[in-house]
């Protein structure tokens, strides 16, 4: 969805409760994707789920979208999505950079071994690089990954800090350009 | 005509009913100040119960502006953690409140536009209301809240980002008398400080550069001071400040502490005649949208002389701060035998406290919205009236 996903969530959310015959009073934690990905959606979501966590006394914890893109497939796996601007967003699980980066295309594919799969929008990508690279569909709908991934830190125990996108991507804000004027004493 | 006689109405200046209980949380994210605040309703009196701000001047001063993107994120990370801060200071929780107001816009999308999922999430999970809020109403409708103002009234917002003459008619009720067609005050204010090697926010800065400065010695415009109606630029009084710095330069291979000094002045005395004479020509206005019925205009105060009925020119927004300003401003309404009203800095600049109250005044006229609020860069508070900026296909902005 390109555009209407800050008027489409909520109602959304709404009709899925009501299909499982259940509330919002019913759960437990809201998983939120934190990205990497659209900076705009990522905002809506985050927002979203923190004043949900507020106002039901719930934790709300953020997931990785490249992590959960690569849950349950087997390792070594390269979770990767088109970036634009000739750069992926990539993690590797078992093989590839451990944590999110930002990338150029050329830059990741110099390290990856042999055969390595792939999953991801950003898999067509390498792949036109490195025609070895394998492309795998992900094992779960995505929005299942990311409830999966943060129930399982919720059993954890563990504090959960509160959800924060993970934009990679500086704000492409330049300084001001003009001098200030000379001062005469 | 002056309003020079004051007739009598019975009017108790109080908005609401006795009897009548209303709590909101308010939440604002349009520009660089994140908000929360909680406002309550009770028996024809507001009061604010708390008012977090957390601004972003720091974040945005390498950049002699606001970035959106950078605003935007500041405001994801710092909504709830001021909506807990203002519930706590209020010493309240949600299940208290009867419902969540949110600036839906016009502002910097994507700061609206995680004000107000967050404004859904809070909302959804506590089983309340959802009131989406103009952030201009929000200005607008502040004298209410501070001084419990009558309708009808004019109104003078003035910042950074908007600049528009407004009779307030009702909660959602308000005519346009005219506007800036181009850049705002504030925005001009931030330019010349920035020209001139001051700091921002660039208001405060020229204010206090100005004091030791000649208005008299370079000339700038008035512009459309020559045109009948309210509308203003200040586009032309940035050029202008530009060449003088420039010409004063060449002159001497650089500024003088008092070349400084005259510039902010100069400028300062042109913003204050322009936004004094179209004062002036608003109230005017004012009287003939109620046929000069003077009672119709009038509104009850109290001074020390007990209950005294006059019109009133409100301001809020950044810009009234300024003190050559107001002084014009109030000279205007004492010749026009109108009261000037503004309300206390922090309620005129960016707050949460004025969304709470606008979404209070909403809430008790019906004004309720679903979970597909939609954010708005672009929102005019006046509907009818023709577009004056970025009449394209995204639509008026003010």
């Amino acid at each position: 969805m390109a555009k209407g996903q800050a008027e489409r969530l909520m109602p959304l959310l709404e009709e899925l409760l009501a299909e499982a015959g259940a509330t919002w009073r019913d759960l437990d934690a809201v998983a939120v994707g934190i990205g990497p990905g659209n900076f705009t959606g990522i905002r809506i979501s985050v927002a979203a789920a923190r004043g949900l966590a507020l106002s039901l006394h719930i934790p709300a914890i953020g997931v990785g979208t490249l992590e959960a893109l690569a849950l349950d497939l087997p390792r070594p796996v390269l979770a990767v999505t088109d970036a634009r601007r000739g750069e992926v967003y990539a993690q590797g699980f078992g093989a590839g950079p451990a944590e999110p980066r930002l990338m150029t295309a050329e830059a990741l594919v110099a390290d990856l071994p042999p055969g390595l799969a792939l999953v991801g929008d950003g898999a067509a990508v390498l792949q036109a690089l490195r025609p070895d690279l394998r492309d795998l569909p992900p094992a779960r709908p995505f929005a299942e990954a990311l409830a999966r991934i943060a129930a399982a830190r919720l059993a954890s125990g563990e504090p959960q800090p509160r959800p924060a996108p993970l934009y990679l991507r500086s704000a492409d804000a330049a300084p001001a350009a003009d001098p200030p004027p000379v001062l005469l004493p | 005509m002056p309003y020079g006689c004051y007739l009598r109405r019975r009017v108790p200046a109080t908005v609401g009913a006795m009897g009548e209980t209303i709590t909101f949380l308010g939440l604002e994210s349009s520009c660089d100040d994140t908000a929360a605040a909680v406002v309550r309703l009770r028996d024809g009196r507001a009061e604010i119960l708390s008012s977090v701000v957390a601004g972003q001047v720091a974040l945005h001063a390498d950049f002699g502006g606001v970035v959106p993107e950078l605003a935007a994120r500041a405001h994801v990370e710092k909504l709830d953690l001021c909506v807990e801060e203002a519930l706590d200071q209020a010493g309240l929780t949600l299940e208290n409140m009867d419902g969540i107001a949110v600036t839906a816009g016009p502002g910097l999308i994507g700061g609206v536009m995680a004000g107000v999922m967050c404004a859904k999430g809070l909302a959804a999970g506590a089983g309340l209301p959802l009131v989406g809020v103009n952030h201009l109403a929000g200005h607008a409708l502040t004298p209410r809240l501070t001084d419990g103002l009558a309708f009808p009234y004019l109104m003078l917002l003035v910042s950074g980002g908007h600049c528009q003459f407004l009779i307030v008619r009702g909660p959602e009720e308000f005519s346009r008398l005219g506007g800036t067609i181009d850049d705002a005050p504030g925005e001009a204010f931030d330019k010349t400080a920035k020209l001139l090697g001051l700091p921002q926010p660039g208001g405060p800065a020229v204010e206090a550069e100005a004091r030791a400065g000649d208005p008299r010695r370079i000339a700038f415009p008035r512009p459309l001071l020559d045109r009948p109606g309210c509308d203003m630029s200040f586009s032309g009084l940035k050029t202008a400040l530009l060449r003088a710095r420039d010409a004063a330069m060449a002159e001497a291979g650089g500024l003088t502490r008092q070349d400084r000094a005259d510039l902010c002045a100069g400028f300062q005395a042109a913003v204050a005649d322009v936004l004094a004479e179209k004062s002036r020509r608003a109230l005017k206005l004012l009287g003939e949208a109620y046929g000069n019925d003077m009672e119709a205009i009038q509104t009850p105060y109290v001074n020390q002389n007990g209950q005294e009925y006059a019109p009133v020119l409100a301001v809020a927004g950044g810009v009234a701060a300024n003190s050559v300003i107001r002084a014009a401003l109030e000279r205007v309404c004492d010749e026009a035998g109108a009261r000037f009203l503004a309300p206390p800095l922090k309620l005129c600049t960016d707050n949460a406290a004025m969304i709470a109250w606008a979404g209070i005044e909403r809430f008790r006229i019906g004004g309720r919205d679903g979970m597909d609020l939609a954010a708005r860069p672009r929102w005019p508070l006046d509907q009818h009236a023709a577009p004056m900026l970025g009449a394209g296909k995204r639509g008026a902005k003010a």
